[in-house]
This record gives C-alpha cells, sequence and structure tokens, in this order.
C-alpha cells in the first residue's frame, strides 16, 4: 500500500483498496466488496452515532464500490448528513457522493436542495463553489426549478469573489442546457456581457462559455459582444507570451480563450461596423502569419495550443465565407498540414478543408490539391485519416474531377479497411449518379462496386441502379450487355445475380440478337447461379424466368421444365413454391395476350432523389456529415429508402395479399402489381383459380384475405410526405399521391389569409373502397396558426371513379409545419391507413408587391437584423435555366422584380405575407452562380421564423 | 461542450469517469466499453482523434493510464488534447510524479482536482496556479494530522 501522499488519506479506505486490488478473482473481489457492505450498514443502522469522520470514510468507501460497477442501494441520507457538516472534507465527500449517485428520491432531493442552499448564502467561497459544482453535476430540473433565479444574481453581485463567479457562470450554463425555459433573461444579461471584459482571465474564460450558448439561443440580445469580444481578442493576439502570466500556455497566449473568443464570434455574420470587421480582420491575419513564423518551443503542447486557434480562425473565416482572400489563405495553409509529419494535423486539415470544399470562393483551391489527398487515401497508416480523406475527395468532387476520384474511391475499395467500406460504396454510388454524364459510366461504376465490394452493397445501392436503368431507355441495352458479361465470371456476387436477375428479365430482349447471348444462353447463365442464392434471391430468378417466358416464346419449356421440378415446385420454402406453382400455372394457361399484360416491361419509377443519401447520413450520425451532404440531406426531405418505400408499397399489397411472406424479396411481382394486386381484373381471378387449383392453401388470395393487423390509429405520415409537399410549394395544382390503390389530386386557390382547396380522390381498382373517410389534423403549434375546416366526404368510392373534397383553410398567423391528412379505407375487406402532408405553406398567402429598386434596397436595409435574414447556399438540383426560374419565383406569390438587383443574373422578389393576425412583409434574393452549379439564397422578413421557413422550402425548390 | 472524461488503464480497467451529462447507467456502461475497446485497439503513432456516433473522441496515453475524451462536433479537438495535459500537469503537481496508484488510491481527489478545472463540460479554469492554489487551501482547511491518526482504521 502506498503512503497516503498528501491531506487526510483515510486509513481505513486505504487499506479497503488494496484489499480489493489483492482479490485473486472476481469472486473474492464480490465476497470482500459484499463483507465492506455489511460492515457499513451495520455501522449505519448502528445504535451508536457515527463522528463525522466515520460517516465520510464510509461514505467513501460506498462510492469507491459504485464506482467499481457495483450497485449502491444505500448511505443516501448519511451522505445528505454530510453536507450539512461544517468540516470541508467531509462536505466535500458527501457533495461527490451526490454528484455521482444521483438519485432522483425527492424527499432526498428536498434535502440536498435545502443544504445546497445553505451553502450559497454561507458567503464562504469555498463552500459556495461547491454547492454551485453540485448543482452543475446534477442539473436536474428540480435543481434548476430551485436555483435558476438565484445563480444569476451571484454571478453578477459586485462583492463575489472571481473563483465563485466562474463556478457561477458556469453552473447557470449547465442549467440553461436542461432547461432553458426556467433561465429567465433579465437585467443580468447585459452584465454577463461585460464580463467579456473583466480583468480576471478565469473569469472571462468561465464566462465566455455561458455568453456563447445564450447567444446562441437569443442573437439579438447579445449581439453586444461581438464588439467586445473583437478587442478583447486582438489585445490577446497581439500581446506578447508572457504578458498573459500563467494564462500563457507553452508560450501561446490564452490559448483556451482565444478559441472561445473566435467560436463567439462565430454565432453572428461578419460585423457590420468597418472598424470592428478590420480590427477583426487584422487579428485573422496576425493567426494566420504567425503560423509561419518558427515555434518558440519544440513541445507539443506549443504546436497543438497555437494550431488549434489557428483552426479555430479558419472555422470562421469559413463560417463568414465573405472574404474570399482570407479563404485561400486559410486553404493554402491546410495544404501545408496536409503534408505535415504530425499525423493529428494531417487528419485535422482533411477534415477542415470538408467544409472549406463546399464555399464556393474556397472550391476550387481545395481541389488543387487532389492529388495530395488521392495520396493520403492510399499511403496513411491511420485509417481515420484515411477516412477523413475519403471524406474529402467525397467533398471536393465535382463534375470536373468526378470520373478520377470514382476511380481512385473504387480502387481503394480493393484494400479498404472493413469498417469503412460500406460508406465508401455508398458515397461512390452516389457520386456516380450525381455526375454521370454518360450513364454507361455509371452503369459500369456500380457494377464494379458490386464486383469489388459486393458484400457492402446495401439494398439502396442496387435498387437505385435498377431505377435508373428502367427510367432511361438509352442505357438499357449496355447496362443488359455489361450485366450479363459480368456475370460469365465464374464467382460473382450474389447482388450481381439480383442485379443481372432482375436486368436480363426486363431488358434481356435488347442483347438477344447475338448469338453469343441468345435466350437460352441468357437463361442458362442465370439458371447457373440459382443454387448458389439464397431465397429471396432464388425468388427474384424465378420471377425473372416468368418474364424470360414471355419475352422468348421459345425458352418456354425450358424453363417450364425447370419450374415443374421438385426442388422448384415442392420446395420447401413456402415462397419459393408459391412463385413456381404459380408461374408454372400462369404459363401453361393464359393466353399469350394475358402473358404480355401480366408481365408488361416496368413502368418508370417516379423521378425521386437518391434514396443513398439518407443511408450514408443515417450511417454517419448527424454530426459526422459534411455541411454538404446536410444540404443535400435536407433537399430530401428525409426521403424513405429504398427498403423503406419498399415496405411503403407493399402494406398497402400485403393488406391484400398476407400470404406472401417475404415482400423484401419481391421485386418484380410486388412492383408490377398486375400479378398479386386486382388492378388486371383477369389476372386477378385468374390467379385466385390457379391458387385454389393448385390447392396449397384454403386462403383465398386476394379478396377473402384474412383481416389484417393494420392499426385504427391514424399512420404516421408517410416518409415520402415532405418531398411531396415541397413539390407544391411552387405550384397549386396537380397530383399530390398516388399508390396502386388510390390517386389524390388537388386543386387549390388563395386569396388574403383565405384559401380552398380541392382534392380528388380516385379509385384506382375496379374494386370500391368502402368507409372512406378523411380527417385534417393541425398538429401542435399549428392548431392556433391555422383554421383548417374540410367537408365530409363521400364514404364509399366506387372502382374506377373519383369523389371530391373541399377544405377551407385560414391562416391566423405565420407557421411552420404543414396540415395533417389522414385517409381510411377498406378495400378487401382490409384496412388502408395513410396520412400525407397537405401542401399547405406558408408562402401560399404572399400577396406581390411590385416596387422600385430604390425601395427594394432601402427596406432591404431595414430588416437588417441577424435573425431577420436566412441564407443557404446550395448545390443547384435541376438544370439552371432562367425562365423556369422565373415560373418557379412567380409560382411561389411573390413579386418577381425586374431590374432591381445590379447583377442581371440576379433574382429578387418582393411580397407580403397576409395572415389574420398581421403582416409580414418579404424580400427575397437568389443568387445563381452557373460556374460553380450553386445558389445562394437570402431572405429577409420582418418576422424571423418566416425567413427561416421560407428560406427552407425554397432551398428545395431549384 | 465535453460530454463525458475516462480514464482508464491499459487493461482497459476504469481509473475515473466524469459525465457531464445525465447519462442513464447503461449508457454510460456501454460508452465505456466501446471506448475502452475502440482505444485500445489503436496502433501506435496513429492520430488521437476518432469518431463515434456524433461524438468526437480524443485519447491521449499517459504511462499506463489512458485519458480519453468526448466532445461536440464543433469542439476543437487540438485543444481537448491540452486540456487531456493540463490535468496531467495538475495531478502531477498535487500528487508529485503522479502515477496510476495515486489515482486508485485518492481517488477522490482526481474527481476534485478535475472539478477544479472543468465544470459541466466547460473549462473554468486555465491557470495552474489558481487551481493548485484551490486544491491546496482546501487540504489546509482539513483535520490535523494528530486527529487523523487517533481514528478507528475500521
Amino acid at each position: 500500500m502506498p503512503a497516503v501522499s498528501k491531506g487526510d488519506g483515510m486509513r481505513g479506505l486505504a487499506v479497503f483498496i488494496s484489499d480489493i486490488r489483492n482479490c485473486k478473482s472476481k469472486e473474492a473481489e464480490i465476497k470482500r466488496i459484499n463483507k465492506e457492505l455489511a460492515n457499513i450498514r451495520s455501522k449505519f443502522k448502528g445504535d451508536k452515532a457515527l463522528d463525522g469522520y466515520s460517516k465520510k470514510k464510509y461514505v467513501c468507501k460506498l462510492l469507491f464500490i459504485f464506482l467499481l460497477g457495483h450497485d449502491i442501494d444505500f448511505g443516501h441520507m448519511e451522505a445528505v448528513n454530510l453536507l450539512s457538516s461544517n468540516k470541508y472534507t467531509e462536505k466535500q465527500i458527501g457533495y461527490l457522493f451526490i454528484s455521482v449517485l444521483v438519485n432522483s428520491n425527492s424527499e432526498l432531493i428536498r434535502l440536498i436542495n435545502n443544504a445546497i442552499k445553505n451553502d450559497l448564502s454561507s458567503r464562504n467561497p469555498t463552500f459556495m463553489c461547491l454547492a454551485l459544482h453540485c448543482i452543475a453535476n446534477v442539473g436536474s430540473r428540480e435543481m434548476a426549478e430551485a436555483f435558476a433565479g438565484e445563480i444569476p444574481r451571484i454571478l453578477v453581485a459586485g462583492d463575489t469573489m472571481d473563483s465563485v463567479k466562474q463556478s457561477a457562470a458556469l453552473c447557470l450554463l449547465r442549467l440553461y442546457k436542461t432547461s432553458p425555459d426556467l433561465v429567465l433573461m433579465g437585467e443580468w444579461t447585459s452584465r454577463v456581457v461585460h464580463l467579456l471584459n473583466d480583468q480576471h482571465m478565469g473569469v472571462v474564460t468561465a464566462a465566455i462559455s455561458l455568453i456563447t450558448c445564450l447567444s446562441q439561443k437569443n442573437p439579438d440580445e447579445f449581439k453586444t459582444c461581438v464588439s467586445l469580444a473583437v478587442s478583447r481578442l486582438s489585445r490577446i493576439v497581439s500581446s506578447a507570451s508572457t504578458d498573459l502570466q500563467d494564462y500563457t500556455y507553452y508560450f501561446v497566449p490564452a490559448p483556451w480563450l482565444s478559441c472561445k473568443l473566435l467560436r463567439l464570434l462565430q454565432c453572428y455574420p461578419p460585423p457590420e461596423d468597418g472598424a470592428v470587421k478590420g480590427r477583426l480582420v487584422e487579428c485573422l491575419e496576425t493567426i494566420l502569419n504567425k503560423a509561419q513564423e518558427p515555434p518558440k518551443s519544440k513541445k507539443v503542447q506549443h504546436s497543438n495550443a497555437k494550431n488549434a486557434i489557428l483552426f479555430e480562425a479558419i472555422s470562421l473565416i469559413i463560417h463568414y465565407d465573405s472574404e474570399p482572400n482570407l479563404l485561400v489563405r486559410a486553404c493554402n495553409q491546410l495544404g501545408q498540414f496536409l503534408q505535415h509529419r504530425e499525423t493529428n494535423l494531417r487528419y485535422l486539415a482533411l477534415e477542415s478543408m470538408c467544409t472549406l470544399a463546399s464555399s464556393e470562393f474556397s472550391h476550387e483551391a481545395v481541389k488543387t490539391h487532389i492529388e495530395t489527398v488521392i495520396n493520403a487515401l492510399k499511403t496513411e497508416r491511420d485509417v481515420s485519416v484515411r477516412q477523413r480523406a475519403a471524406d474529402l475527395l467525397y467533398a471536393m468532387c465535382d463534375r470536373s474531377n468526378a470520373k478520377q476520384i470514382v476511380a481512385e474511391m473504387l480502387s481503394y475499395l480493393e484494400t479498404a479497411d472493413y469498417s469503412i467500406r460500406e460508406e465508401m460504396v455508398l458515397k461512390v454510388a452516389i457520386l456516380a449518379e450525381k455526375y454521370a454524364v454518360d450513364y454507361s459510366w455509371y452503369v459500369d461504376t456500380i457494377l464494379n462496386l458490386i464486383r469489388i465490394a459486393g458484400d457492402y452493397v446495401s439494398e439502396e445501392v442496387w435498387y437505385r441502379v435498377i431505377q435508373i436503368v428502367i427510367n432511361r431507355d438509352d442505357v438499357q441495352g449496355y447496362a443488359a450487355k455489361t450485366v450479363f458479361e459480368a456475370l460469365q465470371a465464374p464467382a460473382c456476387h450474389e447482388n450481381m445475380v439480383k442485379v443481372g436477375g432482375y436486368i436480363l428479365g426486363e431488358f434481356g430482349n435488347l442483347i438477344a440478337g447475338d448469338p453469343r447471348s441468345s435466350p437460352l444462353v441468357q437463361f442458362n447463365l442465370l439458371h447457373s447461379k440459382f443454387h448458389l442464392c439464397s431465397v429471396p434471391t432464388r425468388a427474384l430468378l424465378l420471377s425473372a424466368y416468368i418474364k424470360f417466358i414471355n419475352l422468348f416464346p421459345e425458352t418456354k419449356s425450358t424453363i417450364q421444365e425447370v419450374l415443374r421440378s421438385d426442388s422448384q415446385i415442392r420446395n420447401s420454402d413456402v415462397e419459393l413454391q408459391q412463385r413456381a406453382v404459380e408461374y408454372l400455372k400462369l404459363s401453361s394457361i393464359a393466353s399469350t395476350d394475358v402473358l404480355a399484360t401480366v408481365l408488361e416491361e416496368m413502368p418508370p419509377f417516379p423521378e425521386r432523389e437518391s434514396s443513398i443519401l439518407a443511408k450514408l447520413k443515417k450511417k454517419k450520425g448527424p454530426g459526422a456529415v459534411s455541411v454538404n451532404e446536410l444540404e443535400e440531406g435536407k433537399r430530401e426531405g428525409g426521403e424513405l429508402n429504398g427498403g423503406g418505400e419498399r415496405g411503403g408499397d407493399s402494406s398497402a399489397i400485403a393488406a391484400s395479399n398476407a400470404s406472401t411472406p417475404s415482400p423484401s424479396a419481391d421485386l418484380l411481382g410486388l412492383r408490377t402489381g398486375p400479378p398479386v394486386t386486382a388492378a388486371a381484373p383477369s389476372a386477378g381471378s385468374l390467379l385466385v383459380d390457379v391458387f385454389s387449383e393448385a390447392g396449397v392453401n384454403d386462403d383465398g388470395f386476394l379478396s377473402s384475405a384474412p383481416p389484417t393487423v393494420v392499426s385504427e390509429d391514424p399512420a404516421p405520415p408517410l416518409p415520402e410526405s415532405n418531398e411531396l409537399l415541397n413539390k407544391f410549394v411552387c405550384k397549386n395544382n396537380g397530383v399530390l399521391f398516388e399508390n396502386q390503390l388510390l390517386q389524390i389530386g388537388i386543386k387549390s386557390e388563395y386569396r388574403q389569409n383565405l384559401g380552398r382547396m380541392y382534392l380528388f380522390y380516385g379509385n384506382k381498382t375496379s374494386v370500391q373502397f368502402v368507409t372512406f373517410s378523411t380527417t385534417v389534423t393541425c398538429p401542435g403549434e399549428l392548431q392556433s396558426q391555422l383554421n383548417v375546416q374540410a367537408k365530409p366526404v363521400e364514404p364509399l368510392i366506387e372502382g374506377g371513379a373519383q369523389v371530391q373534397q373541399v377544405i377551407n383553410i385560414e391562416c391566423l398567423s405565420d407557421f411552420m409545419e404543414a396540415p395533417l391528412l389522414n385517409i381510411k379505407f377498406r378495400y378487401g375487406g382490409a384496412l388502408q391507413n395513410l396520412t400525407l402532408k397537405l401542401p399547405v405553406t406558408i408562402n401560399k398567402f404572399f400577396q406581390p408587391t411590385e416596387m422600385a429598386s430604390h425601395d427594394f434596397f432601402q427596406r432591404w436595409k431595414q430588416l437588417s437584423q441577424p435573425q431577420q435574414e436566412a441564407q443557404k447556399i446550395f448545390k443547384a438540383n435541376h438544370a439552371m435555366d432562367t425562365e423556369v426560374l422565373k415560373a418557379k419565383l412567380l409560382g411561389l406569390g411573390m413579386a418577381l422584380l425586374e431590374n432591381v438587383d445590379p447583377n442581371p443574373e440576379n433574382f429578387v422578389c418582393a411580397g407580403v405575407i397576409q395572415t389574420k393576425a398581421q403582416q409580414v412583409g418579404s424580400l427575397l434574393r437568389l443568387e445563381p452562380n452557373a460556374q460553380a452549379q450553386m445558389y445562394r439564397l437570402t431572405l429577409r422578413s420582418s418576422k424571423d421564423t418566416v425567413s427561416k421557413r421560407l428560406c427552407e422550402l425554397l432551398a428545395e425548390q431549384f | 461542450m465535453m460530454h463525458f472524461l475516462l480514464l482508464f488503464s491499459r487493461q482497459g480497467k476504469l481509473r475515473l469517469q466524469k459525465w457531464f451529462l445525465p447519462l442513464p447507467e447503461r449508457e454510460r456502461k456501454k460508452i465505456v466499453k466501446d471506448m475502452t475497446t475502440m482505444v485500445l485497439a489503436r496502433k501506435p503513432r496513429t492520430c488521437n482523434f476518432l469518431h463515434w456516433k456524433d461524438l468526437k473522441i480524443v485519447y491521449k496515453r499517459y504511462a499506463s493510464l489512458y485519458f480519453c475524451c468526448g466532445l461536440e462536433s464543433q469542439d476543437n479537438e487540438l485543444l481537448a488534447l491540452e486540456i487531456l495535459h493540463r490535468y496531467v500537469e495538475l495531478l502531477d503537481k498535487y500528487f508529485g510524479n503522479v502515477c496510476e496508484l495515486d489515482i486508485i488510491f485518492n481517488f477522490e481527489k482526481a474527481y476534485f482536482i478535475l472539478d477544479e478545472f472543468l465544470m459541466g463540460g466547460e473549462i473554468q479554469e486555465t491557470s495552474k496556479q489558481s487551481i493548485a492554489k484551490s486544491v491546496e487551501a482546501s487540504d489546509m482547511l482539513q483535520e490535523t494530522m494528530e486527529e487523523y491518526m487517533s481514528k478507528p482504521a475500521f
């Protein structure tokens, strides 16, 4: 047992700890602990009152036992007793116990709060600090309720000691983060800002964390901090390393404070006051200059502290995104770091460049480092650095270098670490699609992807290549040829078989003219893989076979032979057996016409954004996604991934086809509709017959489906509902939603703050919908912002018929969300339940306002408070066609002002949103950059929420 | 803001755990497990940063102990490394050539020193002198040695 170094070692505790360390096994340890627990329990329960020291010692032992990972269910009371001890160490141990073993036992919390209250009012700074620490450590709502009023007073009181101020500032920050509603802004807030000027560096360091957090939430109230922060920063940056005494860290003056000041400035746009801005730019330049100076010490602490400030300064430069000169310097500096011998700096440089790549000013500068980054991907020994390199390549990719980057990423994949392969695959797939100029390159890339990293190719990826091939007839022949060749490899990945089966089943005819890929050769090739595949793939192949019978009648007998074999028709897997039986019957009973109808080529998929992005985002977690990806992710509006879509589609069908066990495996069947749904009556009844004849299952296939398990509660909104909503921001009429059963059309008109919407529900099937009902609800806040009344709708919709519903809308005040439309009906006995977002968005209540250039800019300037403005910079989603842009902006409802902006490329609009409560004037400016394929969108409104919402809505439109 | 700070040995034994956000016990155990396996698996001379869920992990090894903290995405990694270093310096100043055993046997002191330095996951005081002074001051508030020696061991 080592000598207790200092202070009041507790001998009993030291003995106990060393006993535990001497235990040879886990069992011995548990035994020793149980013995100790029994001992402590008896002491606590004993008749003799324990003195403070013993109580402290036992509480400390309990704490030790807890920290070893054992449960502690007593001793809380004794710990609370220690809080009111006059001996500092007893109090301190009491507080430590409470902080570590928070207990929500309300009785105890009251006692704890009492003790804290006493200490806070003791005016003894050490006791006050202990109490503040306890509040910050526990940070519960009860504590916030008890002390959120008191702590600001302590913080700004003139006679509070510096050390207490430091604790109070951070304690308040903690409470503000848990319960912002309980920390009320008031007179103290302005005095907090002035703590930035405090003499004591420790006070400034602690206070600035609080100020930063408060500024993020209430930028306006705290905006005076900008100039204070700039002058403080400037004093530090220009000081000699000796000026700040103990706040100089390895020759770097106040690195923590400097970084926090730079972080605080990132809550605000660039300072408007020229002098302040000049001073700040000077600071940033000094920081960049210092990076070039020789180091004052060889210690890594020196360079870390110095570079920490440098990286924070670069973050601020990127945040401002307005000083091309500084941006390029930042980029060059990072470029140097890319080749630095410190791994940490290479890592951070790669990470930081990712954000620089999304700025239009520095995107090109970042691109010049492509070779270094590719080299890093190939040669870095540390996988986390390689991963950053891959991220950066992804971020710097554009049309000009896509082929190079995709090729490098593909070749890296062959040797990439298993941990990052899936992500790499997603990235390659996204880039290949995004920058595909010719789609044969895209098809090659994805097939290569499957060849190299088949195991990591998720469903989304291969669904997507199929969607694209189906939708683009110029690439179908090429895809068929390439996949046919790929399948010839002796060992090819199952995902390749899936893509091959699907594509040849659809487009095999396009290459059937070549005798080397005649129908029978194609079939034999596919079938040679059959036995190596899993059930879902086999199911897909069976569907491909029946498609072959339709495409190539000459293969019919061969395929029927295969279907008829025992291994198919008597397969133990019910899905495979069912398919074999049905397809065999279908091929022998149905006429060629029926067959051709049922097995018609897949219709194009509705155009939508790639679902792979969403998957990537989900995989990486919100914090790890670069700005660029987030932007794109948002544009997607949380779209479902491919698998989910399938789920969405199939839920409607699963209701009428409860016997399909694995809908996810079913590509052809479910997607085409006819073979399973009742859309084609002849096929439907035929299938029913086939089914009962086969005698596999007594349940009817379609009409007598068993009662379903779909819940009666309104379904959650469809995942694609945001995307559907976005379609209607700039237009009022169109098809809102469509699936195999139902189509919903929409027509709407708006005047002032009122609107009327006509919904048309069309039954696409030949079977009537019964108990059809719809409800429109305004969730949450929306209730008080929008008044929506829906007229009742006919409960019955005949097959092929359409009914209409009128909805009246009144806008009471500005709003963010959309009303929800829930639709329920029974189709063939199965309850259908779906919820959509009704496309009522704030811009519908715009009145256009014409104005002259002079007026526009005058108003623009009037709306100059930072929160009145919302801005977004984003990549163009569609072609940047002036006429299309104009049409969209007009559709938005604002007046499109000609000859106002000095740059004729830019668009400016003005309008007033009419709500019952108030009118909200809004101005818009859209600046396209055709070269970078980017837009900058700026909105200014008299109301901050309106700017924000409009900006969100519009960023999805271009 | 820092979410947690963990000290663990090369064998993966946890020596100190500080949570700046209230987390259920189960989640804490999961984090400890993930951190120890992730960090201990790193090869020498790799970088000190990792991504884990939406947190940045910064770690550094001092002798037999790993110091490991979880940061939010906007926090500065290099500065976090220096937070770890400053904490080591503070322990060193207090214990005099600190070693793992000091932290095992005086775990409560290690917590107290940390509390003087960080609060709610933010830096409270960076001056080594000020922190050392307040830790010393609290030691002065204790019983005399005689008082201590006269107490029973059990």
